[in-house]
């Protein structure tokens, strides 16, 4: 997507809610292809309220899974799990 | 127990092992992280993964080797959180949902969910905020944002872990992002950004 000069695009949008949950299906990967093409590169280049919608859901997105995950399981507690397994196995 | 109905595989103790390193252990960060922000209690979270991952050995013969063994854990690990945890724990009762979903297919709703917040004040978020934000949800929405938005499962994998339709993990989703929105806005606005 380029860069739009934003003092030329629209802005108010007249279909907000439809478009926010088409912009989440898209972020979310479960638009077709012709919605994110449509969406992408035709509405979203002149509409500003869309435009910055699109950005946000996207640090929104980006921001979560830096912040809340990536932290790995206590060593101990995956020791303990094994050792149940193998236990288990062996009885 | 299980996500497909299938039919029951009869695996030998190795086969069983081996599906248990290979296609369940390496899902066991993810599974802490699940565990962890449902219970919110670090103690609660490990006791909650063990069992899960015990009860999954106990019933592997319902997994079918190379399908979707996160989904499957996942989907344990809920109905456990549901069935032992939930109940003990000081959670606020479960939200209506016939309300919240008609709120959400309102007109009214238009004004009220977008709530002004810029990606430059999301990006000072340096702390513990957007942390904070997600636990403060609900855990029922709170649970679709970890699936969908940590987790990177698809909708219709949701809606087989929550047993729920997927226009309703939709409309879910859309309502948990909004309040995480509000939630984060409150933040910015703590911050000094300005709404317009």
């Amino acid at each position: 997507m380029s860069n739009p000069d934003q003092s030329r695009m629209k802005q108010d949008c007249a279909n907000k809610r439809e478009c926010m949950q088409m912009l989440q299906l898209i972020v979310d990967g479960e638009a077709t292809p012709e919605q994110k093409d449509h969406f992408l590169k035709h509405h979203l280049e002149e509409c500003l309220p869309c435009f910055n919608n699109y950005h946000l859901e996207v640090a929104i997105r980006q921001m979560l899974k830096s912040k809340c995950s990536g932290d790995c399981a206590p060593q101990e507690l995956v020791d303990s799990i094994k050792a149940k397994v193998i236990r288990n196995l062996a009885s | 127990m299980e996500l497909e109905e299938t039919a029951k595989q009869h695996y030998t103790d190795t086969e069983r092992q081996q599906i248990f390193d290979n296609e369940f252990m390496p899902h066991i960060n993810s599974m802490y992280n699940f565990a962890y922000r449902l219970t919110l209690d670090q103690d609660d979270s490990k006791d909650l993964v063990q069992d899960t991952y015990l009860k999954a050995y106990r019933f592997i013969d319902s997994f079918q080797k190379g399908t979707n063994a996160k989904a499957w854990l996942f989907r344990i690990l809920k109905n456990s959180f549901i069935n032992d945890y939930r109940k003990k724990s000081k959670e606020p009762s479960k939200v209506d949902y016939q309300e919240v979903e008609s709120y959400y297919n309102s007109e009214e709703v238009d004004r009220q969910i977008t709530p002004d917040l810029r990606v430059e004040a999301l990006k000072d978020m340096i702390g513990d905020e957007i942390s904070n934000a997600l636990n403060s949800l609900d855990v029922d929405f709170r649970t679709v944002i970890i699936l969908c938005d940590l987790e990177g499962f698809k909708y219709d994998e949701m809606a087989k872990i929550l047993d729920i339709p997927i226009g309703t993990v939709r409309s879910r989703l859309h309502r948990a992002r909004n309040l995480l929105k509000e939630k984060l806005s409150e933040y910015a606005k703590q911050m000094g950004y300005k709404t317009a």
